[in-house]
């Protein structure tokens, strides 16, 4: 019991070594917050634009070219990892100086956040019966009020599992901020594993944190999925 | 045809993304007295990592990449003002790099040795004693010679002896191959002083040696747990590793030195 409290306070206490864990928390919200809004926005501009495409027979051609290129973003993005796109993003696409590397993991894990979004709201929308969406345009809706009002509430809440899941993915994912050079959890846990050469403890919180930051999520979530099923019969 | 515009569109917005890049400011670092305030860049475990931390407290910010490389190539592109780092791969990375150069002012001498796991005094004195043998044959002079200095590199590579009864098990050696000219990958392999030395200390030993790369903070740790025998990787001897592992007697001594940009002439 000693021997644990000595490490402990050899990782934690010794230098404020914590900051770096609580700074890294910080980064990680920041981050994960910032990137699922990015990429819920992503996603849902893709999805909507995908089964329009879809949907209709005969789409104008502003929208065949929209579908051509959310079906590019979608190849591309889903078909590298995300630590390439990170890499990339800061040292090829954002080569200024004085970029803030917040910004750039948030636009990367936003837009690659966007891309899994945009496939999962798109099932959403798809697993609607078209009969829901007939029954809205007779009703005399148009079909950006057929989709707000009757196709995107039903679509929503069966997708709020999958959804929750890509977030926790993308919590997850930021993880590799280490590469460059952002600390967040992870990277703090391993500054402190350079300089205490002692890995449980750090790593050990890492994990810790990140599970208690999951679970809080996972509760939101479930919180939100009873409440959206009281309005079902 | 729609697959081709949208390519198009695609390419073209790529390319003006790549094109937002400005130039790299103009370097502020010009001595040791310059580094307070400033935002240096280290490679995370690295000696440099702890000497730069000290100016933490001076108002300095450290960025601690993973690799050194990383930490380079933040330096060219203006996003940190210096590196500070071990004197041979600062030369290789400033060869490979015209924009940037090394101060002159040394930062700080210390000593390589090989870490070796507490528990195992036994290799430990192995180890030591196949070192002095080959430094008193004049075998790691040679290995040295072969990778640092204009006129003798290339010319004593390390041959190990033939007939060798490798008999006595595997030596495990963890490094991080990024580090120029201690250890980099030349086609596929590893290569460079600490993996020609390591050779020639199993050759004494009459052991394979099999060398592991990993992250440079992560050897220590691969040592102590046991999944690797020895950590070569141009380590230098500190206090704080000392509390964790052992090490042998140093194989050579180094310096840390300063990159920064070249100054615009």
């Amino acid at each position: 019991m000693t021997d644990f409290k000595a490490k402990f306070i050899l990782n934690f206490i010794e230098d404020n070594r914590w900051r770096y864990i609580t700074e890294g928390l910080g980064t990680t919200f920041i981050v994960t917050i910032f990137a699922i809004l990015l990429g819920t926005a992503l996603g849902f501009l893709v999805a909507v634009i995908r089964s329009t495409a879809d949907k209709n027979d005969k789409n104008p051609v502003v929208i065949h070219i929209l579908d051509g290129i959310c079906k590019v973003y979608l190849t591309v993005i889903r078909g590298t990892p995300a630590m390439i796109q990170l890499l990339i993003m800061y040292y090829i696409v954002f080569t200024s100086p004085d970029i803030s590397k917040r910004f750039v993991a948030i636009l990367t894990f936003g837009i690659n956040s966007g891309a899994y979004v945009a496939e999962i709201v798109r099932s959403g929308i798809m697993s609607i019966d078209n009969g829901q969406f007939e029954a809205g345009r007779s009703l005399g809706f148009n079909y950006v009020q057929t989709m707000m009002y009757i196709i995107a509430p039903q679509a929503f809440k069966n997708i709020l599992p999958a959804l929750a899941n890509e977030f926790i993915t993308l919590l997850k994912e930021t993880s590799i901020c280490g590469y460059i050079a952002l600390t967040d959890i992870t990277h703090g846990a391993n500054v402190i594993r350079s300089q205490t050469y002692e890995p449980m403890m750090p790593l050990l919180a890492a994990a810790f944190i990140y599970l208690a930051v999951v679970s809080l999520l996972s509760a939101g979530v479930s919180k939100l999925e009873r409440r959206l099923r009281t309005d079902a019969r | 045809m729609k697959k081709l515009v949208s390519l198009i569109l695609m390419a073209a917005m790529m390319l003006s993304l790549v094109a937002c890049g400005s130039k790299a400011p103009e370097n502020t670092v010009h001595s040791v007295d310059d580094l307070p305030g400033k935002t240096i860049g280290v490679q995370l475990g690295t000696t440099g990592d702890i000497y730069a931390s000290d100016y933490e407290a001076e108002g300095s910010t450290i960025e601690r990449y993973n690799k050194g490389a990383d930490a380079v190539q933040a330096l060219k592109q203006g996003k940190i003002d210096c590196v500070i780092i071990d004197e041979q791969p600062a030369k290789a990375f400033c060869e490979k790099n015209s924009d940037l150069t090394i101060l002159e002012e040394e930062f700080a001498l210390e000593e390589y040795a090989i870490c070796i796991s507490k528990d195992n005094t036994e290799l430990k004195e192995k180890i030591n004693a196949a070192l002095s043998e080959l430094k008193a044959e004049g075998t790691l002079d040679a290995i040295i010679a072969n990778y640092i200095g204009d006129d003798t590199k290339g010319k004593t590579p390390y041959v190990s002896p033939e007939g060798i009864d490798r008999s006595n098990g595997i030596l495990v050696m963890a490094t991080n191959a990024a580090f120029e000219p201690y250890e980099f990958y030349q086609d596929q392999k590893v290569v460079g002083i600490d993996a020609e030395m390591a050779q020639a200390v199993c050759d004494k030993l009459g052991m394979e040696l099999k060398i592991e790369d990993m992250e440079f903070d992560s050897i220590i740790n691969a040592v102590t747990s046991g999944k690797a025998d020895v950590g070569v990787a141009g380590m230098t001897v500190t206090e704080d590793r000392l509390k964790s592992v052992d090490f042998s007697d140093p194989y050579t001594t180094a310096t840390q030195v300063i990159i920064v940009r070249k100054d615009a002439e």
